[in-house]
């Protein structure tokens, strides 16, 4: 009985530390998407032209990216913009976003490229910044969850 | 039909006020009053106590934000040519800053005002003409002649139907090139032009007339608002091709056109038989006179 506990407790620890990874994955996600996102809007400018809500009823989206394009989908139908259920981001990076989404479709096709480089580029940023906390913390929050499952256990016996 | 366009407070007034069936044209100026204009006639936009309602650049910055699909480049090329055509035949005339590039036009922005032209659909009301502008099954080459607003695409629009109606199984070819005669949107027209068109959209005159003889094999190309300067090389090529063109222009009568750059050649080479001068005296398509080849008038209102 006293090991099923124990076995349970270590259990319970461990995947209570892969749901705390798991934000930090899906703010790689996340903005890994977003970076695609751009670069493809980037090619429609430059090719087909297709519009806004055309281009965005066709991006397959899942998770909070999909958040992501459903808010934006919304805002062109009611002018109202948040992206407060994003929980993943912060609210300077929810403030980005919506000033992004609201410069997107207002120059031409050659204004937008520019456009799209500079949010590219800072996109970029967010994502390298991403990538360390996952690469870091990731397995930092899984071992030390790890050593405190095992400390727990090792108090318990 | 401007519903999902225009503000909720501006079209609930105005669909309160006037009845969009009759409203030809909305005028929406920087910090001026709203103007609609119903059957040739001016009103300004009240609200329920009688004040003016304003519009301004922010109200106009929105409006093209929307009829643009929040996608400006993807209309841009209309933008630069003064207009984005709406489903059913709506054109919205845009001023603004003119933004240019190496002394090309690359862009408007800042918009200052909006024209928008609702189109009404007159049934028959090319039918007085008709018998003067088709002979054997034939169209005779014409000119439809009339000041902006006085209903050439109206008469075109139904002189094209008409044709289907009285099954004349001519290959029409239209070039659209302001989308103003058959309002495609996502390859369908918005509006009845009978079963034997094909439709060039936002294409040049050059484009339409040279490509479309070529591709489509068309016994009639229709086109609206000719710059006889610049398309009567094409107009000529079509004609001496066997193809019949029936075309519109802008000017108030027939001595109005005449002084107009190459309205000579036109007569020399006999291009047009028939010239059809309209009017809007009895609302918009009221036809008033219509011309042989050498200008005798056949049909005098």
């Amino acid at each position: 009985m006293k090991w099923l506990l124990i076995s349970t407790l270590i259990c319970v620890i461990m995947l209570i530390a892969f749901a705390l990874t798991e934000q930090y994955k899906d703010k790689f996600d996340f903005y890994n998407n977003l970076k695609i996102f751009l670069n493809q809007f980037k090619i429609n400018l430059s090719f087909k032209q297709e519009k806004v809500n055309e281009f965005l009823s066709k991006t397959e989206c899942k998770k909070q990216f999909k958040i992501f394009i459903d808010e934006y989908k919304n805002y062109l139908k009611t002018d109202n913009l948040s992206f407060e259920k994003i929980k993943i981001l912060e609210q300077n990076e929810r403030l980005q976003l919506e000033n992004i989404v609201k410069c997107i479709g207002k120059y031409n096709a050659q204004s937008e490229i520019e456009q799209l480089d500079s949010f590219i580029l800072d996109i970029d940023e967010k994502l390298k910044k991403a990538n360390e906390d996952k690469t870091k913390l990731c397995p930092l929050i899984i071992k030390l969850s790890l050593l405190f499952a095992i400390g727990l256990a090792i108090l318990l016996i | 039909m401007l519903k999902e366009y225009l503000p909720r407070d501006i079209y609930n007034l105005i669909i309160k006020n006037f009845s969009f069936n009759d409203i030809t044209e909305i005028r929406m100026r920087a910090n001026e009053n709203i103007i609609i204009v119903v059957k040739n006639k001016k009103f300004y936009l009240k609200d329920d106590n009688g004040n003016y309602i304003k519009a301004n650049a922010f109200l106009i910055e929105n409006f093209v934000r929307r009829i643009s699909e929040n996608s400006i480049y993807a209309y841009n090329n209309s933008i630069i040519n003064g207009y984005i055509t709406l489903p059913r035949g709506i054109r919205v005339g845009l001023c603004g800053f003119v933004v240019k590039e190496d002394n090309k036009i690359i862009t408007v922005k800042e918009f200052q005002s909006v024209n928008i032209r609702i189109p009404h659909f007159i049934k028959n009301c090319s039918l007085a003409a008709y018998d003067f502008l088709v002979k054997d099954s034939e169209v005779k080459n014409t000119l439809i002649i009339s000041p902006p607003g006085s209903g050439k695409t109206t008469f075109l629009r139904d002189f094209v139907y008409q044709l289907y109606a009285h099954n004349i199984s001519n290959n029409v070819l239209i070039a659209d090139e302001r989308n103003e005669i058959c309002s495609v949107v996502k390859g369908e027209a918005g509006v009845n032009l009978g079963g034997f068109c094909d439709v060039y959209t936002n294409c040049s005159k050059k484009f339409a007339f040279k490509n479309g003889i070529r591709s489509m094999r068309p016994d009639v190309i229709v086109t609206d608002e000719l710059d006889l300067e610049q398309d009567l090389p094409y107009i000529i090529e079509t004609i001496n091709c066997g193809v019949n063109v029936v075309a519109t222009i802008h000017a108030k009568n027939i001595e109005q056109l005449s002084l107009k750059h190459g309205f000579d050649s036109i007569l020399n080479n006999k291009l047009f038989s028939r010239f059809v001068v309209l009017s809007s005296e009895e609302g918009p398509g009221t036809l008033n006179n219509i011309y042989d080849e050498k200008l005798n008038c056949i049909y005098c209102r």
